[in-house]
C-alpha cells in the first residue's frame, strides 16, 4: 500500500446532523483499527449556515487534521456547495442529495457522481429528523464498516433522545438499515422535487383571509404554540430551510393576531376581508 | 380581481426586504424584537433620520436588516460610537443594539458612563442569558441553576454569582429624566409600547433611555417553541418586567 490515507468531507446545513454523522463515522473507523482524525469547521453557532466536517482515516499515523483535496465529498444542501468546491479535484467522488440539489450544479465528471435522495426518503418514510441516519447507513456500506458496530455507536450518541421516546429508536433503526441497503443513483438522477414554493399560500373564507409565505418561514413553530384556538398545524409544504411550514384552518381562526405578532420572520398574516 | 401580493406583506416598511429571510436562527427572539422596532420606526416616521449602532455577537446579523444607516462597532463599543455620533449630529435619532455579553460584560463601563452622562441615545440590550453566537457559554446574566455548555451541572451562584440585573444597576446612577425599563418578547404589545417610549424619551426629553428585552434562544437552549416560552417565563420571574421608577431625592 503506497497511499492509504482517505480524506472525507461531509457538508450540509447547520441543524441537519452533519456533525453527528461525522462523529459516528470517526468512532467507527477508530473501532475498526484505523488511525482517525476528525475536525469540524467552526463558525457562528447558527441554524441554516453551512456546516462542514473533515475526516481522515489511515493505517498509519495522521500528522495534521486539515487537508485541501478530498477523496470523498458528501454534500446534502445546495447552500453548502460554494463552501466545498475547493476540496474537489478530478479524483474526488461526489455523493449528493438528489432530492435537494440539481445534478448539473455539481461540477464533476459523470462517473464520479452518486446520489441519494435522502431528504425525500426521510420525509416520506421516517420523518425529517432521520435524514442523517439514512446517510450514516449509506456511508457504512460505502466504507465497508460493520453495520452492527456502527449502530452501537449511534445508539450511544443518541441515547438521551432515545430514552425519551420508545418508538424513536425503532424508527431510527429502520432508517439506518434502509440507508445501508440503499443502492445509490448513478447517471439517472431523480429530480429535486424538494423545493421551496415561491408563491404565497392564500387561504380564505367569507370573513377573513390568511397569507403564508414559504420563502420566509423557517419552521420555528412559535405561531402554532401561540395560537389560542389551535387553528395552525404543520403541513406538507416546505419552507426555506427544508422545514415543514404551518397550514391554517381558516374556519377555526378567530383573527386574534397572535401568529403574526409573534412570527420572527414576517411570514404569516391574517386579515379581515374588506367589504 | 386578484391583486398580486408582495413578499413583504407582513413586514414593516423600513425593512430591507432583499435581506429576508434574515440570518437569524428559526424562532430567534431577536428578530421578533427587530420586527416590532421596525413597526415603531414606521409609526414615528423617523426612518430617514435614524442611525443604528450594532455590536459583535448575534446583534451583528442585523447589519442589513433595515433600510437606514447602520454602524458596525467593536465588541461592547456600540454605545460610545452611538454617543459620538449623537454629539456630532444632534438631529439624528441614534440607537444602539447589543446582546447581554456586549452590554453587561465587555461593554458595561461604556454603558454606565453613557447613562451617568445622560447622553441622549436609546440603548437596547437583548438578554438571552448566554453567549449565543459562540455556542451558549455561561454569561453574567445566566440564572442560577441554568445549564449551559460551560456550566454543565447548572450555574453555581457561590462561584459565578447570581443573575446580573442591568436596568436596576443603571437606575442607581442615571438622571431623573432617563427612561429605564425591561420588556419581554412574550408580550409583544407591551414590548411595542416600551420601544416607543424609549425612542420618544430620546426625541422629546433629550435624555438617556434604556430598554432590556428578554429574548429566547432556541438554538443554544436546545428548546422547542413551547419549551423556550416556558423558559422565558422562568426568566421573567428572575428579571421582573416593567419600568424602573427613579426615587426622588
Amino acid at each position: 500500500m503506497k497511499n492509504d490515507l482517505t480524506k472525507i468531507v461531509i457538508s450540509g446545513e447547520g441543524g441537519q446532523g452533519i456533525q453527528t454523522i461525522a462523529k459516528v463515522l470517526a468512532e467507527s473507523f477508530k473501532d475498526s483499527g484505523f488511525y482517525v482524525s476528525y475536525i469540524p469547521q467552526f463558525g457562528p453557532e447558527q441554524r441554516g449556515a453551512p456546516s462542514i466536517s473533515f475526516i481522515q482515516y489511515s493505517t498509519k499515523e495522521i500528522k495534521y487534521p486539515r487537508f485541501y483535496k478530498a477523496d470523498y465529498l458528501i454534500v446534502l444542501r445546495e447552500r453548502a456547495i460554494p463552501a466545498t468546491t475547493t476540496f474537489v479535484n478530478s479524483k474526488t467522488k461526489v455523493i449528493f442529495d438528489s432530492s435537494t440539489i440539481r445534478p448539473n450544479v455539481i461540477k464533476q465528471s459523470e462517473n464520479k457522481k452518486e446520489a441519494v435522495p435522502a431528504t425525500k426518503l426521510a420525509f416520506d418514510l421516517f420523518g425529517k429528523k432521520n435524514l442523517n441516519l439514512i446517510i450514516s447507513g449509506y456511508l457504512t456500506k460505502l466504507f465497508s464498516l460493520n453495520e452492527k458496530a456502527v449502530w452501537k455507536i449511534i445508539k450511544n450518541q443518541l441515547q438521551k433522545k432515545f430514552s425519551e421516546k420508545k418508538d424513536l429508536e425503532d424508527n431510527a433503526r429502520n432508517a439506518f438499515i434502509y440507508g445501508y441497503e440503499f443502492t445509490s443513483e448513478k447517471k439517472n438522477f431523480s429530480q429535486p422535487t424538494f423545493k421551496t414554493n415561491k408563491t404565497i399560500i392564500i387561504s380564505k373564507n367569507r370573513e377573513r383571509e390568511a397569507f403564508i409565505s414559504p420563502e420566509l418561514c423557517k419552521g420555528c413553530g412559535i405561531c402554532i404554540e401561540k395560537c389560542p384556538v389551535g387553528a395552525l398545524k404543520f403541513g406538507d409544504e416546505i419552507g426555506v430551510y427544508g422545514n415543514p411550514i404551518p397550514e391554517i384552518d381558516i374556519d377555526k381562526c378567530i383573527n386574534c393576531g397572535n401568529c403574526f405578532r409573534f412570527c420572527p420572520d414576517c411570514a404569516i398574516k391574517v386579515k379581515k376581508k374588506s367589504k | 380581481m386578484t391583486k398580486t401580493i408582495d413578499k413583504n406583506f407582513s413586514m414593516p416598511k423600513c425593512f430591507n426586504e432583499r435581506s429576508k429571510p434574515s440570518l437569524y436562527c428559526p424562532g430567534c427572539g431577536q428578530s421578533i424584537f427587530l420586527k416590532h422596532l421596525g413597526f415603531i420606526i414606521d409609526d414615528l416616521e423617523i426612518q430617514g433620520k435614524t442611525t443604528l449602532g450594532i455590536d459583535i455577537g448575534c446583534s451583528l446579523l442585523a447589519w442589513n436588516f433595515f433600510n437606514f444607516d447602520i454602524v458596525q462597532t467593536h465588541h461592547g463599543r456600540s454605545v460610545p460610537v452611538a454617543v459620538g455620533y449623537k454629539l456630532s449630529n444632534k438631529r439624528r435619532i441614534v440607537m444602539s443594539i447589543m446582546g447581554d455579553g456586549g452590554g453587561y460584560a465587555i461593554g458595561l463601563q461604556s454603558l454606565l458612563h453613557a447613562a451617568f452622562r445622560n447622553n441622549p441615545i436609546s440603548v437596547f440590550v437583548l438578554n438571552n442569558t448566554g453567549y449565543s453566537m459562540t455556542g451558549g457559554q455561561m454569561a453574567p446574566t445566566s440564572i442560577p441553576g441554568e445549564i449551559t455548555t460551560t456550566s454543565p451541572s447548572g450555574k453555581d451562584p457561590k462561584n459565578s454569582g447570581k443573575a446580573f440585573h442591568g436596568p436596576e444597576l443603571i437606575k442607581q446612577i442615571s438622571d431623573n429624566s432617563a427612561y429605564i425599563a425591561r420588556a419581554s418578547v412574550s408580550n409583544p404589545i407591551m414590548l411595542q409600547k416600551m420601544i416607543k417610549k424609549t425612542l420618544e424619551n430620546q426625541i422629546k426629553n433629550n435624555s438617556f433611555s434604556f430598554l432590556e428585552v428578554l429574548t429566547p434562544c432556541p438554538t443554544n437552549w436546545k428548546t422547542t417553541a413551547s419549551e423556550s416560552f416556558n423558559f422565558l417565563s422562568k426568566m421573567e420571574k428572575e428579571f421582573p418586567i416593567g419600568e424602573m421608577t427613579k426615587n426622588e431625592k
